[in-house]
């Protein structure tokens, strides 16, 4: 009975203690506008916290691809966890804790370091000064928030449907849930779900669910969180000796958006996160347009050179099914979330969207 | 095998409470007085010697990534390699063989059956041969680190340690910190240990005993590599391991650490529970 009873109570605990953990609270009732509007209001002097993301988009696994790309299309596939700090206004860290190795990106508002401690490199950018950054807090508050979120509401009314889906606890602490569903069936995508904070309004989650299968495409939230301000020496960074240190000067004067923050309009119906294909040599004069509105959007690149029939990519494409129509002829990849279409004369296709979308985009984009 | 058996005199296998320690110190005798044993440790101790000598002949750290690439210039990392490295196999080869030997060892030399026939000293028994597992596991760790340092300090320069987050801290911090990985190591093959103490007391063949924990090792080994079944790899036993280095960044990360150790603790607790009523329930002569 011992061992019976061993397993038993170990198998309990695996199972059950996620449970009872993840039990959704109590909290008094809101509008999905009211709450949009508290977003907005959502100001925090500083944070940190570790975030872990689950993707699984349904990409193939592409071998060959040479490791610098697969360090990047790594961070797209699978599970990560990242200890992240802000402080306001500008001081921010992210470090992605890989196995026995650590990616670092900090700033304190002048510099930004990125550290890779697997090849012991260290890249130091001076950031360009953006004088244009503290008037856009008073601008902020200028606006009426509830008059924001009224407006924004109405914007993606004829394309989603807004609500306000219960509550759940993100790392430990009470949110709701706001749920955007999109109204079309064209798309892949089921739902986009932000758990927001229920004091602070700061987006603690979000969840992208694909339109088939239970399992979430995308997750991206805080397994824990603390709001006070983490110490300026957080941000620092002094490069270890024996360590190669290459500088580099931002080419623009884009100001480094503290990413440690999920920002609440990363997930607005439009934005489409997860469409790189390397190794597809397109050309800079080439620039990729957006056919169609809203979820069923589709990123159309042209010029792109189809790889040879050998090596992964080749192959992949060579498996892929071959559709035609009045707009010529062309593979399709499809996964999970994201479908492709690739035409003979060197269009690409790609968007959240079904394969039928890709297809009737494709009669409609100018060639 | 007649060489290797340790004579256990009468006064040191009481069955009765008061003789717990007496119990647990013959039990420790019956591990470390053991050539075999010995032997073993002297093989984990030749890990940082033999990693060392390598990187100081080929003259440079080479393009290696991780710890290793660090031990040229930092003595302090061949502790850290030399542990990473014995992970995968040298530890656990080690843990299989002496934890497949406690039970069965004695079994098929016969004093097995003196021990089990008082049926009160049963469960004594078990954990006696359990703690002698552990700190045979500890043991281990803890001549690597030894080794290690002694290599390190002999072979290169040795100074302020980079942790993964870019931050510097002292040789005694990194030290420390090394420390604490030789203990986690140590607690990550209890898992192990269980299962080889659980098989041990099914058999009274060592070697099968052996051969049996070192498939189960394997089998683990093999489920953790095949992708299509990822749903299931948090739940093996070796799925944790790696999170030792997570104690070398600033600060450390607890979170995996604490699993890997809940997990440890959960695979020991089936095993030995499975054990005990094995041990408990043999028939004397068994």
């Amino acid at each position: 009975m011992v061992p019976v009873t061993a397993v038993a109570v170990v198998a309990g605990v695996g199972a059950l203690g996620p449970v009872v953990a993840d039990a959704s609270p109590d909290l008094p009732g809101i509008t999905a506008q009211d709450l949009l509007a508290k977003v907005q209001t959502a100001k925090v002097d500083g944070l940190s916290g570790t975030v872990t993301s689950s993707t699984d988009l349904g990409l193939p696994a592409i071998p060959g691809l040479g490791a610098d790309a697969a360090k990047f299309t790594d961070l797209l596939t699978g599970k990560h966890t990242a200890r992240v700090a802000f402080a306001a206004p500008d001081k921010a860290r992210i470090s992605v804790i890989d196995q026995m190795a650590e990616r670092t990106v900090t700033t304190d508002g002048k510099t930004a370091w990125v550290y890779d401690s697997s090849r012991r490199e260290a890249t130091k950018l001076a950031l360009p000064a953006h004088p244009g950054k503290p008037e856009v807090a008073p601008e902020k508050q200028a606006y009426d928030p509830q008059a924001v979120a009224k407006q924004f509401l109405a914007a993606i009314d004829p394309s989603t449907k807004v609500e306000v889906s219960g509550t759940e606890k993100v790392a430990g602490r009470d949110a709701y849930k706001l749920r955007l569903i999109p109204k079309t069936d064209k798309t892949t995508v089921g739902s986009v779900t932000l758990a927001i904070d229920s004091k602070t309004w700061i987006p603690l989650e979000v969840t992208v669910m694909p339109r088939t299968g239970k399992d979430p495409a995308v997750q991206l939230g805080f397994s824990s969180v603390s709001f006070s301000t983490p110490d300026s020496s957080t941000f620092s960074f002094t490069p270890p000796k024996g360590v190669k240190v290459t500088e580099q000067k931002l080419p623009t004067a884009r100001h480094i958006e503290p990413k440690g923050l999920p920002k609440p309009n990363a997930t607005k119906p439009g934005a489409k996160p997860g469409m790189v294909k390397p190794g597809m040599g397109m050309a800079d004069r080439d620039k990729p347009t957006v056919v169609g509105k809203a979820w069923e959007s589709v990123l159309v690149l042209r010029g792109a050179k189809l790889p040879a029939d050998v090596g992964p990519l080749g192959q992949l494409l060579a498996k892929a099914r071959t559709v035609q129509g009045t707009w010529g002829s062309g593979k399709i990849l499809t996964t999970k979330m994201v479908s492709a279409l690739i035409t003979d004369d060197g269009r690409v296709f790609v968007g959240l969207v079904t394969p039928d979308t890709l297809e009737a985009a494709a009669a409609k984009a100018p060639r | 095998m007649a060489a290797e058996v340790v004579e256990r005199t009468p006064v040191a296998r009481p069955s009765a409470g008061r003789h717990t320690v007496a119990l647990f110190a013959s039990e420790l005798h019956l591990v470390f007085g053991r050539a075999r044993t010995w032997v073993l440790l002297a093989v984990l101790a030749a890990v940082p010697i033999l990693i060392g000598v390598a990187i100081k002949l080929s003259g440079s750290s080479g393009d290696a990534e991780g710890f290793l690439g660090q031990v040229a210039g930092n003595g302090f990392f061949l502790v850290v390699a030399s542990l990473a490295l014995s992970l995968p196999f040298f530890l656990p080869t080690a843990v299989t063989v002496i934890s497949g030997e406690s039970l069965a060892g004695e079994a098929s030399l016969g004093t097995l059956r003196n021990l089990i026939t008082a049926p009160a000293g049963r469960s004594r028994l078990l954990a006696a041969k359990m703690v002698a597992l552990a700190l045979f596991c500890l043991a281990a760790t803890m001549t690597i680190w030894v080794s290690g340092l002694i290599v390190g300090i002999v072979l290169f320069p040795v100074g302020d340690v980079v942790l993964l987050s870019g931050t510097t801290v002292s040789l005694a911090d990194g030290l420390f910190r090394a420390l604490g990985i030789a203990l986690l190591i140590a607690t990550s093959l209890l898992g192990l240990a269980g299962i080889g103490l659980f098989v041990s007391s099914l058999t009274s063949t060592p070697l099968a005993a052996m051969a049996a924990t070192f498939c189960a090792f394997i089998v683990f080994g093999i489920l953790g590599a095949i992708p299509q079944i990822h749903v299931i790899h948090p739940w093996l036993l070796m799925y944790g391991w790696t999170s030792f280095a997570d104690l070398l960044r600033d600060p450390p990360y607890w979170h995996e650490i604490g699993r890997n150790l809940l997990m440890q603790g959960a695979y020991l607790a089936v095993f030995y529970a499975a054990a005990w009523a094995r041990l408990t329930s043999r028939d004397v002569n068994g």
